[in-house]
């Protein structure tokens, strides 16, 4: 064997001098780096920054409008200069990819296990795909779960059947993108428990993630992108206990677990006062005989696993839900609109098809806050007053969970609701975000209900911590 | 999600094409709209004037359009028949949609009972084949105008409120329309900045549907002698007029 091919064979996927561009303008690189088998490559950086444009790059899904310049070279060969179809061939064989939010990503109406056996009929073109299905889903503690649809599954089930679905077709490389978005602590462990079991049995593995803690967990190699241009690349762990770069920095220090930790609060008069509250909601008892007051100037935190009913509980502490039990008491003096809420998935909290400048100007006439308050309110928050004319699914995440912010305080409210307001942001926005809304609270003297599944958030954020299980 | 929202820039060779086709369709329609209003006045001819010794002519200076077997003008025809088919359509529309939006705004916000009712209803029109509908009213009062009109709204209000009533119930269900409540804005407030830029869109489809439907049905009772009589000029009555020259 001569060296080139020795060479060849050690790596299975190549990348050099990688750029992705829209027209003339470069959108992401250079971007150089080889794996080979054994190996993790972790991108890290915010969203938006360009990772899941090199996972597009490599597997020759770029969007139309995109193309990339520089070598590409999977299990040796050259890709990058094929026709789009023929290396869909390579698809699920060689290179397999696990989508973002599988939940979103199985077929609504194909039961669990029949998302896998296909890949092992018609993918790997197994003799008996119904037994390789049954082993993969007992390996991966899915049994039961055959015949559910995707809705009923949890999305750490709907994340194991979407990585058997991806890998049944036998293929030596993954890239996972964002495998973690929208998980809970306990969960992400376990998805980055089976992603590390990829290079363990010999396989590559290139993880995109936002997620210091992923990162650290799978080691291996690591490239940091910021808006589009690598800042720091390396060895994983190395980087991490030692960042370089201000951007890696910042990065690690937006990510939850190394916040500090909020001073205790000097809580004043009870504003919302739960007793023996239980929420029942389409049948399903999810909440029994909690007791909870909110005081003036106090954060609490509501933590608990997906699904285990937090939504619910704040809709009835909002006055929204009917509580089965119990009774959700507000201080005296606290209108209808004394309390407000703040929504996960800030684009569908807002008129879809008017201007910002319309729902918050709405806001402020019927409130009776002036206009100029507001002014200032959003300049506060950093949110340039040029953003107002456009509509909501124009404005980035973290930018339009502040205007939101902002609507919600012209209602001059004493208690916030917010409902996991941060969790589709990234790191960096998340902190910031949650930092802003501390330092409003702090400063009108709120009462801040925050629902999270993030432990290290509730811990160090919030005043007080309660768990539900 | 982005930190920074990136500037979008308009893409300049998109806009011009959507400006020209939507000039395009509103061109045809100004010119039909304007053929029915002004058309039979510019003719200067009456529709129903019969001058037997002008019988069944081609074409001329004098008659645009040639003349029947009774020697009236056929481009006056079949101007004053679009006029009565476009009125016709737009009126129904008109006392079709409108109670159809409203009912279903009005089943969606409520539910319960209100809805079920107003559900088996609309269900229990849609069952009867909506032709034979206004084939009865005409026939209760032949000739009539007010028959056929009764009719059509009748039969395709339906179609409003089913549309409405199903997007209005994602729309007011969703927490754009919670946090608005929340915020104190009012049913109408409610109405103008969640649900009508929503649906309106599709509520003008239906109506450029349902207009069709309107002419259509029209002209084919004229066609079998139920709906208009001659000798008012109507496309229907018309053909079946003019069928055995």
């Amino acid at each position: 064997m001569n060296t080139i091919t020795k060479e060849l064979m050690t790596t299975t996927v190549a990348v050099s001098e990688l750029c992705v561009h829209v027209g003339s303008t470069q959108l992401m690189g250079p971007v150089s780096f080889a794996v080979a088998p054994g190996e993790t490559l972790v991108v890290m950086g915010e969203t938006g920054a360009g990772k899941s444009l090199i996972a597009q790059a490599i597997l020759g899904t770029l969007p139309e409008q995109l193309h990339s310049s520089g070598v590409i070279e999977v299990n040796g060969e050259r890709v990058d200069n094929v026709a789009a179809h023929i290396r869909a061939a390579s698809w699920g064989r060689q290179i397999a990819a696990l989508p973002q939010e599988p939940w979103r990503a199985l077929s609504p109406l194909k039961r669990s296990a029949r998302h896998v056996r296909e890949t092992y009929r018609y993918v790997a073109q197994h003799a008996d795909p119904e037994s390789s299905c049954a082993r993969v889903f007992e390996a991966l503690g899915l049994v039961g779960a055959e015949e559910r649809l995707p809705s009923e599954l949890s999305g750490g089930m709907a994340q194991r059947v979407a990585f058997a679905a991806a890998t049944a077709g036998g293929a030596p490389i993954l890239l996972a993108d964002e495998p973690t978005k929208g998980l809970d602590n306990d969960r992400r462990a376990r998805v980055v428990e089976l992603l590390s079991e990829v290079p363990r049995q010999g396989g590559t593995l290139i993880a995109i993630t936002h997620e210091v803690a992923v990162a650290r967990a799978l080691g291996g190699k690591l490239i940091v992108l910021k808006d589009g241009q690598v800042v720091e690349q390396g060895d994983t762990l190395s980087i991490l206990a030692a960042p370089g770069h201000a951007y890696t920095q910042e990065l690690i220090a937006a990510d939850p677990s190394s916040w500090p930790q909020t001073a205790s609060a000097t809580p004043g008069k009870v504003l919302l006062e739960a007793c023996e509250l239980s929420v029942v909601r389409a049948g399903q008892n999810l909440i029994e005989g909690l007791n909870l007051s909110l005081r003036q100037g106090e954060r609490v935190a509501l933590l608990g696993p997906s699904g285990v009913g937090k939504t619910s509980l704040l809709d009835t502490l909002a006055g929204l839900h009917a509580p089965a039990r119990g009774s959700v008491k507000r201080a005296d003096g606290l209108g209808p609109r004394a309390v407000q809420k703040l929504y996960q998935d800030p684009p569908t909290a807002f008129a879809q098809h008017v201007s910002l400048d319309v729902s918050l100007r709405d806001a402020a006439r019927l409130n009776d806050t002036p206009w100029s308050e507001l002014e200032d309110l959003l300049s506060r928050l950093a949110v340039p007053l040029s953003l107002l004319a456009r509509r909501p699914d124009a404005v980035s995440g973290g930018e339009l969970q502040r205007v939101a912010l902002a609507r919600a305080l012209s209602a001059r409210p004493s208690v916030l609701l917010a409902d996991e307001p941060t969790s589709r942001l990234d790191p960096i926005t998340q902190a910031r975000t949650l930092e802003m809304l501390a330092q409003i609270a702090d400063a009108r003297r709120l009462g801040v209900v925050l629902v999270t599944h993030d432990a290290h958030i509730a811990e160090r954020w919030a005043h007080r911590c309660v768990s539900l299980s | 999600m982005n930190t920074v929202t990136p500037e979008v820039m308009p893409d300049a060779r998109q806009l011009p094409s959507i400006k020209a086709s939507r000039i395009a369709g509103l061109a045809l329609f100004g010119v039909l709209g304007c053929a029915a209003v002004i058309g039979p006045d510019l003719v200067g001819h009456d529709p129903a004037t019969q001058s037997l010794l002008d019988a069944r002519q081609g074409p001329s200076a004098e008659h645009l359009l040639g003349t029947d077997h009774l020697g009236r003008d056929m481009a006056a025809r079949l101007l004053s028949g679009a006029r009565l088919s476009m009125g016709l359509a737009l009126l129904s529309i008109l006392s079709a949609g409108v109670p159809g939006a409203l009912l279903g705004v009005l089943a969606a916000r409520s539910g319960g009972w209100t809805d079920r009712l107003l559900t088996a209803f609309a269900d229990a029109v849609l069952a009867l084949p909506g032709l034979l509908l206004v084939l009865m009213l005409a026939a209760i009062s032949p000739g009539s105008w007010w028959a056929l009109y009764v009719g059509i709204s009748l039969t395709l209000w339906v179609e409003y409120f089913r549309y409405t009533r199903q997007r209005a119930r994602v729309v007011f269900a969703a927490p754009q329309v919670e946090a608005s409540r929340m915020l104190g804005l009012g049913p109408w407030l409610i109405l103008r900045r969640h649900l009508i830029p929503e649906i309106g869109p599709g509520l003008l489809t239906i109506a450029a549907f349902g207009a069709a439907t309107a002419v259509t049905a029209v002209a084919a009772l004229g066609f079998v002698s139920v709906g208009i009589r001659p000798p008012q000029a109507e496309w229907g009555v018309m053909m079946t007029e003019l069928l055995p020259y």
